[in-house]
C-alpha cells in the first residue's frame, strides 16, 4: 500500500515539475515540438534506465500484443485535448475539468476492471471520496484564479 | 462545449494511458512497457510535425538547457504510475498522484521558483488542500 502512494506522489511531484518546464518550451517552440521533443527524450530516459536495470531483457517483446504498439498514440490525443481545451477555456477551468475526468475514468476503470486488470469493487464511500477531492480540487483551482481569467471566462 | 468535451476527453485519455500502460507491463514488465509507449508517442508526434512542416524547433535553442530537460522526467512518471496502479489500483493512484501534482505546483506558484509568478495563496485554496486530503484518507481506509 505504502510504496503504491509513494510511487503516485512521486509521479504527480515530476508531472508537476514537467509542466512547468513544458510550458516554458512551448512558448517558444509550440506544443507540437514541445510534445514530440518531451516524449522523444521520456523514450531515451527510459530507453537508458531500462538497460541499466534489465540489460538484454529490455528488448525481449515475444508478448507484445499488436494493440499494445497502439498505445502511445494515447499520448499524442492526450496533448491535442488539452491544448485544445485550454484554447478554449483557460487553463484553470480546462485543468479542472480534465482532473475530474481523470478520477471519473479512474473509478471506472476499476470497478470494470477494463484491459484485464484487477478489478477493484465499486463501493458508496469510494465515489464519495472521489467527490470530495474533486470539490476541493474546484476549490482550490477557483479560488487561485488569476483576473485576466476571470475576464476571460465572463 | 466544445472546450469542455476536449477537456473531458483529455482526462480520460490521461487515465486510460495509464491503465493501458499497466496491461502491456504485465505481459513485457514495467521498463519494457514504460520505453514502448513512449517511443510510439514520440514516432507519431514527429510524424505529425513533419507533415505538418512545423518550423517553429528552430525555437527550441532560444530555451533554457534546464527546461528542455523536462521530458527526461517522462521515464519516472511513466515507470512511478505503472507501479502504483498494479500496487494501489486506479482509483487511489491517480488520487494521490493529482494531489500530490497540485501541492507541489502549489508551493513554486507561492515560492515563485523557475521564474514563475509569484502568487499569493487564499484562505479558500487551503480548505480545498484539506478536503482532497480527507478524500483520499477516506479512499484508502
Amino acid at each position: 500500500m505504502m510504496i503504491g502512494l509513494i510511487m503516485a506522489v512521486v509521479a504527480g511531484s515530476f508531472v508537476s515539475l514537467q509542466n512547468i518546464f513544458n510550458s516554458k518550451v512551448s512558448e517558444r517552440a509550440g506544443s507540437l515540438v514541445t510534445t514530440t521533443l518531451v516524449l522523444g527524450l521520456g523514450f531515451l530516459a527510459s530507453l537508458v534506465i531500462g538497460l541499466f536495470v534489465e540489460g538484454g531483457n529490455l528488448f525481449m517483446l515475444t508478448d507484445m500484443k499488436p494493440w499494445y504498439w497502439l498505445c502511445g498514440a494515447i499520448g499524442v490525443g492526450v496533448v491535442v485535448c488539452l491544448v485544445q481545451s485550454i484554447k478554449h477555456l483557460g487553463p484553470t477551468f480546462a485543468i479542472s475539468i480534465v482532473m475530474a475526468s481523470q478520477l471519473g475514468f479512474a473509478i471506472i476503470s476499476d470497478s470494470l476492471g477494463i484491459f484485464g486488470l484487477k478489478q477493484v469493487p465499486f463501493t458508496f464511500q469510494q465515489l464519495l471520496a472521489v467527490i470530495v477531492i474533486v470539490a476541493g480540487m474546484l476549490i482550490f483551482k477557483m479560488s487561485g484564479k488569476k483576473d485576466e481569467e476571470v475576464a476571460k471566462a465572463a | 462545449m466544445k472546450g469542455s468535451i476536449f477537456a473531458l476527453l483529455g482526462g480520460v485519455f490521461i487515465t486510460l494511458q495509464g491503465v493501458a500502460n499497466a496491461r502491456i507491463s504485465q505481459d513485457v514488465g514495467v521498463w519494457q512497457a514504460t520505453t514502448v509507449t513512449q517511443l510510439v508517442g514520440f514516432l507519431l508526434a514527429l510524424f505529425i510535425l513533419i507533415s505538418l512542416r512545423n518550423k517553429t524547433w528552430r525555437n527550441v535553442k532560444q530555451v533554457k538547457p534546464l527546461y528542455l530537460m523536462g521530458g527526461t522526467f517522462g521515464a519516472i512518471v511513466v515507470f512511478s504510475n505503472i507501479t502504483a496502479i498494479h500496487k494501489i489500483g486506479v482509483t487511489v493512484t491517480i488520487s494521490a498522484l493529482l494531489i500530490a501534482q497540485l501541492l507541489l505546483t502549489f508551493v513554486i506558484d507561492s515560492k515563485g521558483w523557475f521564474g514563475v509568478v509569484k502568487q499569493k495563496m487564499k484562505l479558500p485554496q487551503f480548505i480545498g488542500i484539506g478536503m482532497m486530503i480527507a478524500g483520499v484518507v477516506m479512499l484508502t481506509f
